[in-house]
């Protein structure tokens, strides 16, 4: 399988992903990006389509799950929404990147 | 669960992939609409807006691609392109291709067919209930002679005090097989195989009857209606398969019998022997007719003699062979020490899938072996061919190396191309595998046991699959593995032909060849000696000669032959004399002999000898086989006499005489001379004393590989129910035996002719096993030689090819021929003759094991040993020599111009 060491940054992505599909409810792809951009302030250089591979490994692990509708100007798009087990996995991918970043916190504060 | 979920989804994209990618271009394509509506409602022109939607959205491709690797599963369709990769790359080597398909299909098909019937034969269980458990009971007795036990049939009493007393046995069925003449439809009786069995036979079994019922209590009593069981095949074949066949008569022996029940398919009983020594040439079929035992008076009440039964025994679970063994023989010697018998009995078990395959298992288990070999050896050979395939391919292979290939992907991308050769190869060799089991069924002797049951079922394909992939990973791994060594850098530096002619490679595919030659040796020791010990037991001297004599065993099964008949003695009589006298008339004929069991089916009616002038305990007394014949025998056989007179029509009046064969005479009367002397007990119920006549020169009478000891007596003293005539004519067989036929059935059409056929053909009959592994060792010994020789004239060849240009030079440099042709086969020799070594180490070890199938051959016999060396060894100089000589007429000129 294909998770190699690039697993933090998936990870960080995923996180991104499920906490919009949280706040915003059903979201089509573009939504996402759209909304991952302008919470980060477009401090993040995101390719908007590295979110669709991202989007169908959390489908694949069933914590969201994909319909198609239409979008609020009339397109026919694919919205994502979380399903039950992707609202439990948030708390525990909070909790990860919580120690992370504490950890890496650690590293980088200045030593004393 | 996770891994489970992505690996589900990641199958199922498998099948629906079309669909997918068009879902994805279609929700990638609403994205980018998306982004450009409201790039637009930013107040971006159409262009603008598109141009600046595309550059938010990165490479449209590269997302494609990395959605589609986390949506499949890339090492299926990774394999999907190793496969085409290595199709495309056989398919620019089509005589590489062909070959390696063609040995391999040969050998799978031929490891496949053996294996078929070893499955058959020798591993695949009854149809009985936890057929593990059944075990064949026999009496044991010491033999003087040898100072060891032989197993002896059983004796009903004994039988019966074991049953009640035994408590590691849960149930035990005795029990008699015979050929039993049955008439379906009315016209001339064939005979059938027949078990007539104590009532709780299916019991002991484990198997119901599938339409009627088993035997019950009365079936066996006196003057009860004759029922009979019939197998699936005996319904089929006499019934039609007809649903209302119980009640129903059929006409077996004449007598009309009541069917009661019918077996289920699949349930066959397989034929016991008697006792370890006792063959069952012309009697090797199947039970059709399952008939209730009553036992005689003499069986209730007599401890000695009427060793005339088998019997089938379940042990209890849990029990083992040793226990139920150690238990019966305790009972069974204290019984003989309480009633006093002359005998020390005891009790020998085996269990029953082992007694039924005792006679064949070795020879089936060498032939299987040997196969093996071939397909070793053809493995080491295709491994060789890869070896040297992946050696030219190293080029590429570093090519791949450098562009970033992985090892992993490296080896596999090799192996597959093995696997797809082992695929087509296993799918021909299954193929012709159908064809050969027909083949083995058609050549394999009539004695094999549950020969009726060969055939490609699915453990046999399992097997050829799994042999197949086997020989993929034997041949594949070693040249795969080597693809991992490949240096780019050296590889791609210097040209192909140098890196390839390394030493390394050139030794691991010498211990290749050495290895085939190794098992070659082996294996043509094996066939060598299989060979010479065929030839002995068909060139020795057998005391008899019976060309241009032909064979009509006839059974005597109407009821005016039964015992329960007045006159059945006069019956039987009279339809012999007049059979004699018929047969005697027919065109051609010099002489028709009478005996009471054909030549060559073994040990039969065996009895033991009394003299009142010497008695000797009952243990000790000799034992011979009786046979009842006319005064024609011995000249029909050509066999001499060389005492006494033989019997005459003048002994009519006072039949009690007796010939006697020269081992009887050393044994029953040692130091003697036996003519004139009385013996006695030979006669069924009859005590008259019986004078010695005559000595007959020994003979092979009952098997090519052993002198019986033999009594022969007129069958005035006692008619049997099974007559053998023996017509020695100037006619052919194949004349004679029509008309054979219809004087025998003039006199009596209900009588039964289960035999008829020449002589020729029956001692070649009875040597059937040991043409058979003759034949099929002789086949793969070829094979092996062949392969062999392959082997070696490959690599030689590979090598001289190679070395092209260093002979150019040596050439040049003023060698000759012969120094060139010498040094070739010098580099060809150290392998064979590696390889001999190794191969006589190995013989020495696995004749030990053969030695038991040899007849009066020893193991190191010199020329079996010594020609199968010298064979082998002017074969691989002959393979050798080809390249040899090619190396020796390379044009110097040409050979300096490809550098």
């Amino acid at each position: 399988m294909t998770e190699s060491k690039s697993d933090v940054l998936q990870g960080t992505l995923d996180l991104m992903v499920l906490k919009t599909l949280e706040s915003m409810g059903p979201l089509h792809g573009y939504g996402i990006a759209r909304r991952i951009e302008q919470v980060s302030a477009n401090t993040l250089s995101l390719n908007q389509g590295t979110i669709y591979p991202a989007l169908l490994r959390l489908e694949q692990r069933r914590w969201v799950k994909s319909e198609w509708g239409i979008s609020e100007t009339g397109r026919r798009a694919k919205f994502y929404s979380l399903t039950r087990s992707g609202r439990k996995q948030i708390e525990q991918e909070i909790e990860d990147w919580e120690r992370i970043a504490a950890t890496m916190a650690r590293f980088l504060a200045p030593s004393n | 669960m996770d891994r489970i979920h992505i690996l589900l989804s990641r199958f199922a994209v498998l099948f629906r992939s079309k669909k997918l990618d068009a879902d994805l271009d279609e929700e990638l394509r609403a994205h980018i609409d998306l982004a450009i509506e409201e790039n637009r409602r930013r107040g971006m022109n159409e262009a603008q807006a598109r141009a600046a939607a595309l550059r938010a959205f990165g490479g449209i491709t590269q997302i494609r691609e990395s959605y589609r690797v986390q949506r499949g599963l890339p090492w299926i369709e990774e394999a999907a392109r190793d496969i085409r990769y290595a199709i495309r790359q056989l398919r620019k080597s089509p005589g590489f291709a062909l070959t390696a398909i063609l040995t391999l299909a040969l050998g799978i098909g031929a490891a496949t067919s053996v294996f078929s019937v070893v499955n058959a034969v020798l591993l695949r269980p009854f149809a009985f209930r936890d057929p593990d458990r059944l075990v064949v009971m026999r009496e044991t007795v010491e033999d003087k002679a040898r100072s060891e036990r032989t197993a002896i049939p059983d004796n009903y009493r004994h039988f019966l005090r074991l049953k009640k007393d035994a408590a590691t046995l849960e149930g035990a069925a005795i029990f008699f097989q015979r050929g039993m003449s049955v008439s379906p439809s009315g016209d001339h009786p064939h005979i059938v195989g027949a078990v007539t069995a104590s009532l709780n036979l299916f019991h002991v079994l484990g198997v119901q009857p599938i339409l009627g019922r088993d035997f019950a209590e009365g079936d066996a009593k006196k003057g009860a209606d004759d029922v009979v069981m019939l197998s699936y095949e005996g319904w089929q074949s006499f019934f039609d398969g007809d649903a209302g066949v119980i009640g129903k008569t059929l006409r077996i022996g004449g007598q009309p019998t009541t069917v009661i029940g019918v077996l289920p398919p699949g349930v066959r009983f397989p034929q016991i022997v008697l006792a370890p020594k006792i063959a069952f040439q012309e009697f090797a079929r199947d039970a059709m007719l399952f008939e209730p035992l009553a036992p005689s008076e003499r069986d209730l009440n007599a401890d000695m003699g009427n060793f005339n039964y088998k019997a089938i025994a379940r042990l209890k679970p849990g029990v083992t062979l040793a226990q139920a063994n150690a238990e019966l023989e305790a009972l069974q010697n204290a019984y003989t020490l309480s009633a006093h018998l002359p005998f020390r009995f005891g009790i020998a078990l085996t269990p029953l899938a082992k007694d039924v395959a005792s006679g064949v298992s070795g020879a089936l288990w060498m032939l299987f072996a040997a196969v093996s070999a071939v397909l070793l050896i053809a493995c080491v050979n295709l491994a060789n061919l890869q070896l040297a395939r992946a050696v030219n391919a190293e080029r590429e292979t570093a090519v791949r190396a450098a562009l970033g290939a992985s090892r992993g992907q490296l080896v596999r991308s090799r192996l597959t191309e093995s696997l797809v050769l082992a695929f087509a190869g296993g799918a021909a060799g299954t193929a012709l595998a159908f064809g050969g089991v027909r083949l083995l069924i058609a050549l394999a002797p009539a004695n094999i046991p549950r020969l009726d049951e060969v055939h490609v079922s699915t453990v046999v394909l399992l097997f050829a699959a799994g042999l197949s992939i086997a020989a993929a990973i034997a041949f594949g791994m070693l040249p795969a593995l080597r693809s991992l060594r490949v240096a780019p850098q050296a590889a791609l530096q210097a040209k192909s032909t140098r890196t390839a002619n390394t030493q390394e490679s050139h030794r691991t595919r010498s211990m290749m060849v050495a290895a085939q030659v190794a098992c070659t040796v082996v294996l043509l020791i094996v066939t060598s000696l299989a060979l010479r010990s065929f030839s002995r037991l068909l060139r020795q001297d057998r005391g008899f000669d019976v060309s241009h004599v032909t064979l009509a065993q006839v059974d005597l099964f109407s009821p005016q032959y039964g015992d329960s008949s007045n006159t059945y003695k006069t019956a039987k009589l009279s339809f012999t004399d007049r059979a004699l006298a018929a047969l005697g008339q027919l065109p051609g004929v010099q002489s028709v002999a009478l005996t009471s069991v054909a030549p060559l089916t073994g040990e039969t009616w065996v009895d033991n000898i009394s003299r009142p002038d010497h008695p000797v305990p009952a243990g000790q007394k000799p034992r011979v086989n009786v046979r009842w014949i006319n005064p024609d025998y011995l000249p029909t056989m050509r066999s001499p006499l060389v005492a006494g007179r033989n019997i005459t029509d003048a002994d009519r009046a006072n039949p009690y005489v007796a010939l006697i064969s020269e081992r009887t005479a050393r044994e029953g009367f040692p130091g003697e001379n036996p003519i004139g002397r009385k013996i006695t007990d030979l006669v069924p119920d009859d005590k008259h004393p019986i004078t010695v006549i005559g000595i007959v020169a020994d003979a092979r009478i009952n098997g090519l590989k052993d002198n019986a000891a033999m009594v022969y007596l007129p069958y005035w003293a006692y008619t049997p129910w099974t007559l053998s005539f023996l017509v020695r004519s100037s006619q052919s067989s194949d004349t004679l035996i029509p008309e054979m036929r219809r004087a025998i059935w003039q006199i009596d059409p209900q009588v039964a002719i289960p035999t008829l056929k020449s002589m020729d053909e029956q001692v070649s009959d009875s040597v059937a096993t040991d043409r058979f592994q003759a034949m099929l060792l002789s086949g793969f010994g070829a094979a092996a030689l062949f392969l062999a020789l392959l082997g070696v004239y490959g690599v030689l060849a590979y090598s001289v090819s190679l070395r092209r240009q260093e002979f150019g030079i040596r050439i040049a440099l003023g060698s000759g021929k012969s120094a060139l042709i010498g040094l070739v086969l010098r580099q060809a020799a150290y392998p064979v003759l590696l390889g001999t070594v190794v191969g006589l180490a190995m013989a020495l070890i696995a004749l030990r094991w053969v030695r038991s199938l040899l007849y009066q051959t020893p193991v190191m016999d010199p020329l079996a040993v010594g020609g199968s060396v010298l064979l082998l060894l002017v074969a691989a100089t002959m393979a050798a020599i080809v390249p040899a000589r090619r190396a020796a007429s390379t044009d110097p000129m040409r050979a300096l111009r490809m550098e």
